[in-house]
C-alpha cells in the first residue's frame, strides 16, 4: 500500500512554499509535538509513564519550556525573514468566498474518499484557510497564556486565572487541527502532492493547476507570465 | 472522625506574634525581613517561609476613634479546597480530621493552587521550585500535640480542638461580645466556602479584618476544572478516530471507484 505519492523530479514543478515558510512549518511541528506530549503529562492526570519519557515531571516541564521558547523564536524568525509571506498568507485567508464554502460543503465526502467535484481554489483551499485561522490563533493564544502561566508574579492574578482554561482550550483545538492536518497533508489519498510542497517546496504544475486553479492561474498562468515579462 | 479546628479569638489576641515565631520554629523556616511600612505588621502577606502572620489593621472611626484590629492569618483549610482540586500532581490531601496538607515531594511549582485559592495562600518558594503553606501542624496533631501556634498562644486567643465544641464556644463568645460593646461581633469560617476548618471570633465585620466577606473560588477555576479539562479534551481522540476512519474508507472506495485522479485536496 502506497502511503505517499512518489516525488517526481522529471515533470514541470512550481514553487509552493519557500525555505522560510518550510523551516517555520517544521520547526513548529517539532516544538508543538514536544510541547503537546510534555503538556499532556499535566492535562491527563496519572500518566506517569509519559512523564518518565522526558525524565520525570521536572524534566517534562523543562522540555516544555525550552520547546515553547523555540516555538516563539520560530514565529519571530518567520516575521523577520518572510514578513511579506505572512501578509500574503493572511491576504489569501481573507479571500474566503463562495468557492471556499462550496469546498467545505463537499469536503466531508472527499475526506471519506468519495469522488467529488470541487470549484477552483485559491492558494489555500477552504479547509486550509480554516486550519490556518484556527491553528495560528490557537498557537498565539498558547504562547501568550503560556508565558503568563510561567511568570504569574508579573501579571495580574485575573489574567493568570484566565490563562489556565485558555491554554487548555487552545491546546485542544490546535491539537485537533494538527491531527487532521497531519493526516490530510500526508496519508490521505486526495492530498497528493501537498506533502512535497511543504517538504521539498515544489509541487507538480499539473497538480497545482488542478487543485488550486485560481492560485496557479494568478501565479504561474499565462497572464502572470506576460505581466512578469512587461 | 470529628474535625479538629484551630479557633482564633481576635478579642483575646494581644498581637504578641508568639504564634509567628512558634510556627517558624516548628517548621524550621528562615527569617524573612521586609522593609518597614509604617505599622507594626511584620509582613505584608504570608510568604513561602512565613506560613502565618498577625495582621494589624488600623481604622479610624468618627465615634470610636482609632481602632486597631488584629488578625492571625494563614491557610483556612477549606472543607472543599480549590488548591486540592487544581493540583495536577495531587500534591494536596485532606486529612480525616480536616487539615489540607501539601506534599512538597510531589509539587512541581506550577502555582495553579496559588491562583485558585480564594485567599491566595499557597506561596511559591523559588529556591526549591515548590509552593508552601500552613499544614495545621498535621505532623504534631497526629502525634497528639496541638499546632505550634495554638500551643504557644499566651493570652489564649488560639484554641485547638473539636470543631463542634469550638463552634459552640465561638457562638457563646460572640453573644458575650455583642452584649459588651462589640455589636457587630461575628463568627468567620462557619459557613464561608461551605465551611472552613479554621474558626474566627471577630469583634467586627470580616472586612474590618481584611477578610473577604463572601469568599469565592474564582469562576475561571471551576470552568477550567469541571468543564474544559474533563470534556473538551475528547475532541482529540475524535479527530484521531476520524482520520483513522478516513484512512480505511478512502482506500476501500479507491478500489471501488478506481484510483484517485492523481491526488485531491489536502
Amino acid at each position: 500500500m502506497q502511503l505517499l505519492p512518489e516525488y517526481k523530479q522529471d515533470v514541470p514543478r512550481v514553487e509552493r512554499f519557500n525555505m522560510v515558510a518550510r523551516l517555520t512549518h517544521w520547526g513548529h511541528t517539532v516544538t508543538f509535538l514536544l510541547c503537546l506530549f510534555t503538556g499532556l503529562v499535566l492535562f491527563l492526570d496519572g500518566v506517569d509513564w509519559l512523564a518518565a519519557i522526558f525524565g520525570g515531571y521536572s524534566g517534562a516541564g523543562l522540555v516544555h519550556r525550552i520547546s515553547a521558547v523555540i516555538m516563539t523564536l520560530v514565529i519571530v524568525f518567520f516575521v523577520v525573514f518572510d514578513f511579506k509571506g505572512i501578509i500574503n498568507w493572511i491576504k489569501d485567508i481573507l479571500r474566503f468566498g463562495l468557492n471556499d464554502i462550496k469546498f467545505l460543503l463537499v469536503f466531508p465526502l472527499e475526506f471519506l474518499g468519495f469522488p467529488v467535484k470541487v470549484p477552483p481554489q485559491t492558494r489555500f483551499n477552504g479547509g486550509e484557510k480554516g486550519n490556518s485561522i484556527v491553528t495560528s490563533t490557537c498557537v498565539i493564544l498558547l504562547v501568550l497564556s503560556g508565558y503568563i502561566m510561567w511568570f504569574p508574579a508579573i501579571f495580574p492574578a485575573g489574567w493568570v486565572r484566565v490563562a489556565y482554561p485558555v491554554h487548555d482550550i487552545a491546546m485542544v483545538f490546535a491539537t485537533v487541527m494538527v491531527c487532521m492536518h497531519a493526516y490530510l497533508g500526508s496519508f490521505h489519498p486526495g492530498s497528493g502532492e501537498s506533502f512535497w510542497g511543504m517538504w521539498k517546496g515544489t509541487v507538480r504544475s499539473d497538480w497545482a493547476e488542478h487543485h488550486h486553479a485560481t492560485w496557479y492561474e494568478e501565479t504561474y498562468g499565462e497572464k502572470a507570465q506576460t505581466d512578469e515579462a512587461e | 472522625m470529628a474535625y479538629l479546628t484551630n479557633l482564633y479569638d481576635s478579642s483575646r489576641c494581644t498581637a504578641c506574634r508568639g504564634c509567628q515565631v512558634a510556627c517558624k520554629n516548628w517548621n524550621q523556616l528562615p527569617a524573612v525581613i521586609e522593609p518597614f511600612r509604617g505599622n507594626y505588621q511584620t509582613h505584608e502577606d504570608t510568604n513561602a517561609d512565613t506560613f502565618t502572620i498577625v495582621k494589624m489593621i488600623e481604622t479610624e472611626d468618627p465615634v470610636d476613634g482609632v481602632i486597631w484590629n488584629f488578625l492571625k492569618y494563614q491557610c483556612m483549610h477549606c472543607f472543599d479546597p480549590a488548591c486540592l482540586k487544581v493540583c495536577p500532581r495531587d500534591a494536596y490531601t485532606k486529612t480525616s480530621w480536616g487539615a489540607t496538607v501539601h506534599d512538597p515531594d510531589k509539587c512541581i511549582g506550577c502555582q495553579y493552587c496559588t491562583y485558585a485559592c480564594p485567599f491566595e495562600i499557597p506561596k511559591y518558594r523559588k529556591r526549591e521550585d515548590i509552593t508552601t503553606k500552613c499544614t495545621l501542624c498535621a505532623d504534631r496533631v497526629e502525634e497528639g500535640l496541638q499546632p505550634a501556634c495554638a500551643a504557644t498562644c499566651a493570652p489564649g486567643a488560639l484554641m485547638f480542638g473539636n470543631r463542634n465544641e469550638l463552634l459552640q464556644y465561638a457562638e457563646d463568645r460572640v453573644k458575650h461580645l455583642r452584649a459588651n460593646g462589640f455589636p457587630r461581633a461575628t463568627i468567620y469560617g462557619k459557613m464561608e466556602l461551605g465551611g472552613l476548618n479554621k474558626l474566627y471570633v471577630l469583634t467586627d465585620t470580616p472586612d474590618k479584618f481584611g477578610l473577604p466577606v463572601d469568599p469565592k473560588v474564582p469562576g475561571q477555576i471551576p470552568f477550567w476544572k469541571d468543564w474544559v479539562q474533563p470534556y473538551i479534551g475528547w475532541l482529540i481522540p475524535l479527530a484521531l478516530a476520524g482520520s483513522a476512519t478516513s484512512f480505511v474508507t478512502t482506500r476501500i472506495l479507491a478500489n471501488k471507484h478506481g484510483k484517485h485522479d492523481e491526488g485531491g485536496h489536502e
